[in-house]
């Protein structure tokens, strides 16, 4: 049973349903069911619409997609018949390659039997339900839970493995806001490992390699937490490792992803060492002609860094060990049990520069400026005063007002992110570390 | 007993008989609506829609110096991260430098408490919310979670109301107990009209200054209550109350982002005058049956006779007919004059428009008095206070429009873009998209930062279109480039085939 929890301040997450949504509707061609109360579909949209960089709809999600819409009456009766009739209208009506029935708290807590109706039509189209009422947890969890359904009931059983295969998750379309560029990236650099790197979600993957995964020798979850449960299940039905580790965002964080990578897949060293020399050499290319400004504008920043349990130690990591910040207070804004935290502590301090920033467990935004001014001696009139300054914070659009009260600049970096617009951009990798870069020092000179 | 004094409003379907599923012409609408059957009408085939919640925390997420609780699983709240444009740009318009946008916390009620209830959990975040943030109000609303497992958060709220500095609202928007957003608009007034109307104490004066007392009676014989909409913004409430200051009359507006303390006044003033008649209407007769304030709600000031009704209304009551028609007459002819140049390109053009109901309409009367035809009209819902516009919108052309009653449900409007072809599309935020995919140019319907009511707004939305029409690339090239979800035999189908048990008459 869940622990007991407490309130939480406008929630950097999806509902259970909502992360599950926004997981099927980021799959080519698939169309969720949604067995839930009829304004599920619309407040999953309206929730997406300004935090995800203003994330679409796509082929069928927004208010496309189809749902139940059950109301009192299902309620007290069940929902089962309504079920029935939606999805035998929606393979009518909507031109879908894969159904995933997603249910809301209403359908869950009454205990429709939804695999029922799967099996009904399991022989007229590619069906599979999962149960992830918003009482279940947050949109992470919905993420992982779709991820299972997928890998227990669609990916197909395989005979032999390609040793050189690999699938790669733990990036959460939507709660990553830079989820289609991060995956890209990663992909881009796995490959030049030569392996063959299959994302689900994008760079024109397909329902058919989703359908082969089981072929892979390795699962990649760039994740201490999204999509681990999955990996799991993933190695109960199909015998595959996997791999969990940090989401790796520049050069240092990208040596030791790589490495570590192809040492599970028993790769030989001397590749990996010339991809990650070539790729070294590529990425400070360009960071060769930004050591001017760095220098001359004297860009070394304070930072506060507040994100998920994927961005808030990748960042602090890259800004310490790459770019040579100080990052000094990082919040993880999941709800975490205090097992948990240990391996995050331990994250940061492990950081290769020496700098140990003070790491909280925070998920309510207002309270982030009390940590802070536990952390940071307030200016009592001292003439000279050491302040924190210069400074940047690194988080969501709910991080603003923060900012601005502690006068640092900030970017919108985390979820919820109502303030940018993002499309391909990505953070991770060696790439998306430039592309950091220039964004955050792009706020800096912005007023020049 | 008056519907206040029960702790939950009724249903729109009960309060009102109102619906949201029909297609058909205007005609039958009327006719099965009278008739009741509408109300047994289902879709065979349901998308995702829209709960009362959602307008719900449009409008609470707005109040000023409050605290919103969303009472349910963590998602509930979600949309307020979206709904923290609108309010933030309110705040800075206020004033604010550094605004803090929407502040709302959900009670994450989780596995343990679908189990154990969630009201010590409700009341631990109260607590919190009144310590840590010092608001002057609490608004708790609660959703489908807390409505199933019987949750009782009026008992939570008065309970805690004696140690907490906030008032506290307790407002029902369980999505799954009504099919019709608009049921939101009644839970916020009749929560408002518990909690926030009672009279200040009197301030007993020492010396009675009776000219005080006279200037105070005079001033309040001409104050009025605009009642604004949540998907209305800062601009449309400078529009009517430039209006209605030529009047003479001093406008205080609420409800969305007044102040919990403000709500008090809205029992001084001489009339109360709604923007949008099917939001506010269980709010005004409260108002004029407890506190004797009077209201006009027939017309949304949405086109130009439309707002020349709305302002003769207005006028109407105070014995200032002859001052409106000189403000009418006055505003129509620079505004025609300034139409001059636009109108033209609006010449045998179709317009498809989807938006909440009287809205919708109002809109279909402001596109007709411009030059275009309406095909159809996609009110999301239906009940008593669209018939005004309605008739106009029907009486003003020769082809029928049709008119097809959902809460969004995309299938449908795609489905008839397909079959009456519009040159341009009207719709929500989260609709429109749809109708981008078919290839044809869209205006959403409300966006706090354009002007679509009174002359103002009439003279906007013609720019609008005139722009969007003068080059419609995006869309053209988005329709090449894009997958339809919809099977080509849905296309081809009577686009309310999926409608059954009501009325599905029509050429479509």
């Amino acid at each position: 049973m869940a622990p007991i929890s407490s309130f939480i301040e406008r929630p950097r997450a999806f509902c259970a349903l909502g992360g599950a949504v926004m997981t099927v509707t980021a799959l080519p061609g698939a169309v969720p069911i949604l067995h839930s109360a009829l304004g599920c579909g619309g407040s999953i949209y309206y929730n997406q619409y300004g935090s995800t960089g203003y994330l679409g709809a796509g082929f069928c999600g927004g208010m496309s997609v189809p749902s139940s819409n059950v109301g009192e009456q299902e309620i007290v009766f069940g929902g089962v018949d309504r079920l029935d009739e939606q999805v035998r209208n929606t393979l009518k009506i909507v031109d879908g390659d894969l159904y995933v029935i997603v249910t809301g708290c209403t359908t869950d807590m009454i205990g429709d039997d939804i695999q029922s109706v799967v099996r009904d039509y399991a022989d007229q189209a590619p069906i599979i339900g999962v149960e992830t009422g918003g009482f279940r947890g947050d949109g992470y969890k919905g993420y992982d839970l779709v991820l299972q359904g997928l890998f227990r009931h669609y990916v197909e059983r395989q005979d032999a493995t390609d040793p050189l295969s690999i699938n790669l998750w733990g990036i959460v379309p939507g709660q990553d806001v830079f989820w289609r560029g991060n995956l890209h990236n990663l992909k881009l650099s796995l490959e030049k490992l030569g392996l063959r790197v299959n994302t689900f979600f994008t760079d024109g993957a397909t329902l058919d390699d989703l359908r082969q995964a089981g072929r892979a020798a390795l699962n990649v979850v760039v994740s201490p937490r999204y999509g681990v449960t999955a990996a799991g299940v993933f190695e109960e039905v199909h015998g595959t490792p996997y791999l969990t580790t940090a989401l790796p965002i520049g050069p240092s964080a990208m040596a030791r992803f790589l490495r570590e990578v192809s040492a599970r897949l028993g790769l030989d060293a001397a590749r990996v060492d010339a991809v990650v020399a070539a790729e070294e050499r590529d990425y400070y290319f360009f960071i060769d002609r930004l050591a001017d400004t760095y220098n001359d504008l004297d860009l070394q920043r304070y930072a506060v860094v507040v994100g998920d349990a994927n961005y808030a130690t990748a960042l602090t990591r890259f800004l310490a060990n790459d770019l040579g910040w100080l990052p000094s207070l990082t919040v993880i804004t999941d709800d975490l049990y205090e097992d948990e935290q240990a391996h995050y502590h331990e994250e940061l301090a492990a950081l290769t520069s020496g700098v140990t920033p003070r790491l909280v467990f925070e998920t309510d935004a207002s309270e982030i400026n009390r940590h802070f001014a536990k952390m940071w001696p307030r200016n009592r009139g001292q003439k000279f005063y050491h302040a924190f300054s210069p400074a940047f914070v690194v988080g969501s659009h709910l991080e603003r007002e923060f900012a601005k009260n502690i006068g640092a600049a900030h970017l919108s970096v985390t979820y919820p992110i109502g303030n940018r617009v993002v499309i391909d951009r990505a953070y991770a990798g060696y790439h998306g570390a430039l592309t950091l870069i220039e964004d955050l020092f792009g706020v800096i000179v912005a007023e020049r | 007993m008056s519907y206040i004094e029960a702790k939950v409003p009724p249903k729109r379907e009960q309060r009102l008989g109102a619906c949201n599923v029909y297609g058909g012409d205007g005609c039958g609408l009327k006719k099965s609506f009278g008739g009741c059957c509408l109300q047994q009408a289902k879709r065979g085939f349901g998308q995702g829609s829209i709960c009362q919640l959602l307008p719900g925390t449009a409008i609470v997420n707005t109040i000023s110096d409050a605290v919103v609780i969303v009472h349910g699983a963590i998602g509930c709240g979600g949309p307020g991260h979206t709904q923290n444009a609108g309010v933030r740009g309110t705040q800075m318009a206020r004033g604010s430098t550094n605004p803090r946008g929407t502040l709302w916390l959900s009670t994450n009620l989780n596995e343990r408490d679908v189990i154990t209830g969630g009201e010590e959990k409700l009341e631990e975040a109260i607590r919190q919310a009144d310590r840590r943030y010092r608001p002057s109000a609490i608004i708790v609303i609660s959703s489908c979670v807390p409505g199933i497992i019987g949750d009782d958060i009026d008992a939570v709220t008065s309970r805690l109301q004696p140690e907490v500095a906030a008032r506290l609202l307790p407002i029902h928007c369980e999505g799954f107990k009504t099919k019709i957003m608009a049921t939101a608009y009644d839970a916020i007034y009749h929560s408002v009209a518990r909690n926030l109307l009672d009279p200040e104490a009197e301030t007993v004066s020492v010396i009675v200054d009776d000219i005080e007392v006279a200037r105070e009676r005079i001033r309040r014989s001409k104050l009025v209550n605009l009642l604004n909409v949540s998907s209305m913004g800062s601009v449309d409430e400078k529009e009517l109350t430039r209006l209605l200051n030529g009047l003479g009359l001093e406008v205080q507006i609420f409800p969305c982002a007044a102040h919990p303390d403000d709500f008090r006044k809205v029992t001084e003033a001489a009339l109360s005058i709604s923007t949008c008649p099917t939001h506010d209407d269980y709010f005004v007769k409260h108002l004029q049956q407890q506190y004797g304030v009077p209201f006009v709600q027939r017309f949304m000031p949405i086109g130009i006779e439309n707002t020349n009704q709305w302002l003769r209304a207005v006028a109407a009551c105070f014995n200032l007919e002859s001052i409106a028609e000189e403000i009418i007459a006055r505003e129509t002819a620079e505004l025609r004059d300034a139409l001059a140049s636009l109108t033209p390109a609006f010449v045998g053009k179709k317009a498809m428009i989807s938006a909440g109901e009287v809205r919708a309409l109002s809109l279909g009367n402001l596109l007709q008095e411009l030059g275009m035809e309406i095909v159809a009209v996609r009110p999301y819902h239906w009940d008593e206070f669209g018939e005004t516009a309605l008739d106009q919108l029907v009486a003003n052309q020769v082809r029928e429009p049709i008119i097809n009653v959902a809460t969004v449900h995309p299938y449908e409007s795609v489905n008839l873009i397909g079959k009456t072809t519009p040159d341009i599309y009207f719709g929500h935020p989260s609709d429109s998209v749809w109708a981008a995919k078919t290839g044809i140019p869209t205006i959403p319907v409300y966006h706090g930062g354009y002007t679509y009511v009174g002359y103002a707004g009439a003279f906007e939305i013609a720019r609008r279109a005139w722009r969007q029409l003068a080059n419609p690339t995006f869309n053209h090239r988005l329709k090449q480039h894009v997958r339809q979800p919809y099977q080509a035999q849905w296309l081809a189908e009577h686009a309310f085939h999926y409608i059954t048990e009501g009325d599905a008459d029509g050429p479509y």
